[in-house]
């Protein structure tokens, strides 16, 4: 399993649509009421009253993404569920927990259809306005669920009247706390790409790391800190914090999952009160949420930086392959000239000297074509570059002839030092690219009405060894800091033809020959270009 | 089809296209001369080069295809101009057609185009030729007319009636027929229509 693989799978791995829901199948169902169960099961301990009333709660969480991902129709079977769970569990009059059970699993549908709707165009877990809306949903959801729960228990004289706030605050935050930290999980566990993603990140060694480090917390925080009140509790912030930093909101997931484990088995073994769970749970939650934001803030970046690349490779590719076009219209044309020379010379039945040469020609401007075709296919695949031995001085000479044409019809007058005799280790083309780009900006920077003398002056000098310094120089206005700042953005051209992205392919072609590239703060225009130099130009080389 | 009396010079910087362009010109049964660059043409080409075009790359060091065309005009060559690049922009078709380009090629070149450009290009430049020559030879009659006749002549050709002709000298109209008469047959001119015709041919080449 490589990271490339993952570190393209870990951010689309959760855009999944909500909508529409999928048709539930017998499985489903079976898989909905035992997982519901086992899950009340598994969290039924401090219960108040012998209710279904518990500081953690996890089984709506499942509840819930069964209705995401199917529908209202889910609502039905979580009833079951919790019928059965309370007849399994907790023993409880029929009828009376029959209609408990709808009036629970009405709540969970109307929360589960809330979310259906809000979030329907937005996938969920993926932004941070849809994890908002998330939590939202689910604190309103239960604190009304709740209420009416609670209510229903008083009306039943199930619970004294005495008791109402604590039951609706134990009710109501074990199953907040249950959703908000449960549900995510149980999302991607419940989703293809969702699984494919977690399978990706539980094999890396980092995450191995994070679960040890996640132990090592709970130990602290449980072990250490068990007489002080949850003083140490603040440690298991480390982990969910790496882990979304890291791994953005699936490792995020997966941890807080960890974490509220850990914990669960922690308060039962060291047998804290129920209110003493409680303010844990609340805590959980708080941590959980706090993960999950850096998680989702972390992918959209994430996110974004990957499209920027992509629009800048695309952008780069594009801009090569205008220099490219040119070098392979030539043999094109020249191709096409001698074929339907040869064609005319078959017909005047000429099959001499003139044809066989011309057939040769074919062969090798073929060969020059592919050479071109190549270079682009290798531009595309890698976006690194051919190197070659190039002579510095040639480069600048033939980037200055090919803009004297420009620089006589404008009036600026162009001039190169001489040049330190060295020879670069470089892909020859996108140098070229490079210095066009530098030389087309001075034009400009010159050509301004503002500019009273138009000058553009190159040189290249030996900056210690190893490294040569290339200076384009303007007479323009030269840049002011703020323009300096804002310079190798993309898309922050003060031209308007173009999208501004010269001087940021430049840049990224100049970091891939290891070199660098800036523009200096002045009254007149300087970018300098340092490059790596392969060696000295050999005496009698030229 | 092309006579082998017609020349097409080939400017390009590139050496294989320059041949194949020679080569594939040469077996349609032109005459080629290939230059490197637009200063080696310069220096080489005169305008009594006989019929013949100039097939001229955009995008070259030094001197560029589109300044070329330019200098061919400004100093009166009637040598007609295909102009060829590999970045066809409109800025640049725009300056190669305002100066008068037969055509304005892509690279890759379609060959049945720029066949087509040549001979329309030779074509131009052979009725250019025997526009001029026809132009030497009515000045060269011209010069046998008389006074009075030349200014017969200026009149009639700026399409005045007899009368008037005959009032403004001062002659009868009479006379002004015979003049007439006699400047026709001095420049062996069949009507006035073909008279008018080549003498404002000759005036708008002595403007120029």
């Amino acid at each position: 399993m490589n990271k490339e693989n993952l570190q393209s799978v870990d951010w689309t791995g959760l855009i999944e649509p909500v909508i529409p829901p999928r048709k539930m199948r017998w499985l489903d169902a079976l898989v909905l009421v035992t997982g519901f169960i086992a899950l009340d099961w598994v969290s039924y301990f401090h219960p108040l009253l012998g209710l279904n009333i518990t500081p953690w709660d996890p089984a709506p969480a499942l509840g819930l993404v069964f209705l995401l991902r199917f529908g209202w129709k889910s609502a039905l079977w979580i009833a079951l569920a919790i019928f059965l769970g309370d007849a399994l569990i907790r023993d409880l009059p029929f009828t009376m927990s029959a209609a408990l059970a709808v009036l629970l699993a009405t709540g969970y549908g109307a929360i589960g259809e809330a979310l259906r709707r809000r979030l329907k165009s937005e996938e969920i877990f993926v932004s941070r306005r849809g994890l908002f809306e998330w939590v939202l949903i689910v604190v309103v959801g239960t604190l009304v669920n709740s209420a009416a729960f609670i209510f229903a228990l008083t009306a039943l004289d199930l619970i004294p009247i005495s008791e109402w706030t604590a039951a609706f605050a134990r009710h109501w935050i074990g199953d907040t706390v249950g959703i908000l930290v449960t549900m995510p999980v149980l999302w991607l566990v419940s989703g293809e790409r969702g699984r494919a993603v977690l399978r990706l990140l539980v094999v890396r060694g980092e995450t191995i790391a994070l679960f040890l480090a996640t132990a090592a917390a709970l130990w602290i925080a449980f072990s250490v800190g068990a007489e002080s009140e949850f003083k140490y509790f603040y440690v298991l912030f480390l982990p969910i914090v790496w882990a979304a930093a890291r791994q953005g909101f699936s490792g995020a997931v997966l941890i807080a999952a960890v974490i509220q484990i850990g914990i669960i088995v922690a308060v039962s073994r060291l047998g804290f009160s129920a209110i003493s769970v409680l303010e844990v749970q609340m805590l959980t939650v708080v941590l959980a949420i706090l993960g999950f934001f850096v998680g989702v803030v972390v992918d959209e970046q994430r996110r974004v930086s990957s499209e920027l690349r992509h629009t800048l490779r695309l952008a780069a590719a594009g801009e090569m392959a205008g220099a490219l076009a040119h070098e392979l219209s030539q043999p094109l044309t020249a191709l096409s000239a001698y074929a339907t020379a040869c064609d005319k010379l078959l017909q005047q039945g000429d099959t001499g000297d003139r044809f066989r040469d011309a057939v040769r020609s074919i062969v090798s401007e073929s060969e020059r074509a592919g050479e071109v075709v190549r270079r682009l296919r290798d531009f595309f695949r890698t976006g690194t570059t051919q190197l070659e031995s190039v002579v510095l001085e040639d480069l600048l000479t033939s980037s200055v002839a090919s803009f004297s044409g420009r620089a006589e019809k404008a009036g600026i007058r162009l001039t190169l030092a001489p040049v330190a005799d060295c020879v670069l280790l470089a892909d020859r083309l996108q140098l070229e690219v490079v210095i066009r780009n530098l030389l087309s900006n001075a034009f400009d920077a010159v050509s301004h009405p503002s500019a009273a003398k138009r000058r553009v002056h190159l040189s290249a000098v030996m900056e210690g060894p190893g490294r040569v310094c290339i200076q384009v120089e303007d007479s323009g206005p030269g840049l002011s800091p703020a323009t300096a700042v804002h310079l190798f953005e993309p898309f922050a051209s003060t031209k308007s033809s173009g999208l501004g992205l010269g001087l940021v392919i430049s840049r990224a072609i100049v970091d891939a020959h290891g070199g660098s590239l800036w523009a200096e703060i002045g009254d007149h225009g300087v970018f300098k270009l340092v490059l790596p130099v392969e060696g000295k130009l050999a005496h009698g080389d030229k | 089809m092309a006579t082998s009396d017609c020349t097409v010079f080939i400017v390009d910087d590139d050496v294989s296209v320059r041949d194949a362009l020679a080569l594939l010109l040469g077996v349609h049964g032109y005459r080629t001369a290939i230059f490197a660059d637009a200063e080696s043409f310069r220096r080489a080409y005169s305008s009594d080069c006989g019929k013949a075009c100039l097939l001229v790359d955009i995008r070259m060091p030094g001197m560029d295809g589109l300044t070329l065309q330019k200098w061919l005009l400004e100093s009166g060559s009637d040598l007609p101009v295909i102009v060829m690049t590999g970045h066809g922009d409109i800025g640049s078709a725009r300056e190669a057609f305002r100066a008068q380009a037969i055509d304005f090629l892509e690279k890759p070149l379609n060959q049945e185009r720029l066949l087509a450009a040549i001979e329309e290009a030779v074509a131009r430049h052979s009725a250019f030729q025997a526009e001029r020559d026809r132009n030497v030879v009515f000045t060269e009659l011209a010069r046998s007319l008389t006074p009075r006749e030349k200014e017969v002549m200026d009149l009639v050709v700026s399409g005045r009636h007899n009368w008037e002709i005959a009032e403004s000298l001062g002659i009868s109209s009479r006379t002004v027929e015979v003049h007439k008469a006699r400047v026709m047959q001095k420049l062996r001119v069949d009507s006035i229509a073909q008279l008018i015709r080549l003498s404002l041919g000759v005036s708008s080449e002595g403007e120029t």
